[in-house]
């Protein structure tokens, strides 16, 4: 399970409450100020790469949020996205987000939990291609 | 290190790098003298080292993007894991009251992991004893101050601190790890950095906790921990450079000695081969076949009577080439031409015959006809006997 989420403290509360819940985590704040995140760049992420499941915030730095996750859009079309994204987003970010999972920002730990245990589920039911 | 295999384009991206090096070393060995083939090598690779030490330096100096990780929680969700990391501050009275503190709450089980700290020296001398017995004896007076024997274990590791704390994630997979150091590293204890390192791997709350003697904990805030990541950094790509300057150092000595040393092969071929050259232009020439025949009673003697005798009985031929002889011999019996010292034994059959006089080494050998003939004549040279002469 990749958690992406750029305020540390709550990244790292939500892989807290993924882990007591069964799941092994990866936490990444997401690109740094000026830096460029490694998903978006030629080499790659691995966590990104070896995630069933990937938890994306929007909350904060929305241009960087954005690029992440038309990344994980196209190199990972299959792999299931949980998204925290608040009410106010452009037509551009709400037709990335489509077909994800969203969550309405911000969301508790646990609210993410139940929604990854729910994802799992429908997941584990569509057989092992589903995931 | 990252395995360049670890996708499938980053495979691809490999192979073709990999290739697109090969190329001009291919090419300079397929067209260029083998010095420049090593010389191109050499370039590549320095190339390579170069971007992997820059790569290094980036990582070493806290650039790269830090991504946590941790396992599943283990046990049941009330349960809670505490891996308590420590060495020379193990002794302290507040740490280990602190451990006693977490022990007594009810479902936590504590694990304290005794880094020994056996440095590369300590491997190569052989001390790693003396220092497993130190880190053995510091936790079990640990263990036996602070009790509760069923939820405090301790465990000793001779690998580096973080790999130890890599494989306890493997095994205990703590919900929170306590790395306890001084305020600055003394000769036996953990690095104060390591608390920074743990929690930028880990995501799990990560507890600094600085212990010096008789004090009570305490916590080093964010301008200590940045200044220890800073100096560990410094300090780890200082000693990185260090290391692949003496590394480069090394390789360019062995290639500037590979180069050398095959400069100096060919140089040496070279000279042999003209040498070879010249010797084989001074020889005298050698005819390709040689017509000769053995008639009985063919020469006169200087007593006056006709004795058998080879028509040619003098050889001239080159060391390790072989000289074709075509013999007629007019006899009803065979003859030879044998030299011992030569190894040569050429039987020559009634008839015409082509033979073949192969003679390896220089010098002059006294051959022989050795079938009973005419006696006196396979006594005297330039009858049934002569000399090959070996240039």
């Amino acid at each position: 399970m990749l958690v992406e989420h750029p305020d540390e403290a709550a990244g790292l509360a939500i892989a807290s409450a993924l882990r007591f819940a069964g799941y092994a985590v990866a936490v990444c704040p997401g690109p740094p100020g000026r830096g460029q995140c490694p998903l978006i760049g030629p080499e790659g992420c691995a966590p990104a790469h070896d995630a069933d499941l990937v938890v994306c915030s929007l909350g904060y730095e929305r241009e960087a949020a954005r690029e992440v996750l038309r990344e994980l859009r196209t190199r990972y079309p299959h792999m299931p996205l949980l998204v925290e994204a608040p009410s106010d987003i452009d037509a551009d970010l709400r037709e990335l987000l489509d077909g994800c999972h969203q969550l309405p920002a911000p969301a508790t730990p646990e609210q993410i939990v139940a929604a990854v245990q729910s994802l799992s589920g429908q997941a584990a039911e569509e057989g092992p291609s589903g995931a | 290190m990252r395995s360049p295999f670890h996708s499938e384009p980053e495979a691809f991206r490999f192979v073709l790098l990999l290739t697109l090096a090969l190329i001009p070393v291919v090419l300079a060995a397929a067209l260029g003298p083998t010095w420049l083939a090593l010389a191109v090598l050499a370039v590549v690779l320095g190339a390579l080292a170069l971007r992997v030490a820059q790569l290094r330096m980036r990582k070493l100096r806290g650039l790269e993007l830090p991504v946590k990780m941790a396992p599943p929680h283990m046990g049941s969700a009330a349960e809670r894991r505490v891996l308590v990391v420590a060495n020379d501050t193990l002794s302290e009275e507040a740490l280990l009251t602190e451990v006693e503190r977490l022990a007594s709450v009810p479902r936590t089980h504590v694990l304290l992991l005794v880094p020994a700290l056996i440095s590369p020296g300590a491997r190569l001398t052989g001390a790693v004893d003396s220092l497993l017995d130190q880190a053995r004896l510091r936790l079990r007076t640990a263990l036996d101050r602070v009790g509760h024997d069923l939820v405090v274990a301790g465990e000793i590791s001779e690998a580096d601190p973080l790999e130890a704390i890599e494989d306890t994630f493997a095994t205990f997979a703590p919900d929170e790890v306590i790395v306890s150091t001084r305020w600055e590293r003394a000769a036996s204890g953990l690095e104060p950095r390591l608390a920074g390192l743990v929690r930028e791997r880990f995501a799990v709350p990560v507890r600094h906790l600085v212990f010096e003697p008789g004090a009570a904990a305490q916590e080093p805030d964010k301008d200590i921990e940045a200044r220890y990541r800073h100096e560990f950094g410094e300090a780890a790509a200082r000693r990185f450079g260090l290391k692949a300057l003496a590394g480069v150092g090394i390789l360019a000595a062995v290639l500037m000695s590979m180069v050398a040393l095959v400069q100096s092969s060919e140089r040496e071929e070279a000279r042999a081969a003209s040498q070879a050259a010249a010797e084989q232009a001074a020889l005298p020439p050698v005819a390709t076949v040689v017509h000769l025949s053995v008639i009985p009673e063919y020469k006169r003697g200087p007593e006056g009577e006709k004795h058998d005798a080879f028509t040619t009985t003098e050889f001239a031929v080159r060391a390790g080439q072989p000289q074709e002889l075509r013999i007629d011999n007019t006899d009803s019996v065979p003859h030879s031409i044998t030299a011992p010292a030569a190894g040569v034994n050429i039987v020559v059959m009634p008839g015409t015959h082509t033979y073949t006089l192969l003679v390896k080494q220089p010098g002059t050998f006294l051959w022989f006809c050795t079938f009973i003939c005419d006696e006196w004549a396979m006594q005297h040279p330039g009858y049934m006997s002569g000399y090959i002469t070996v240039s």
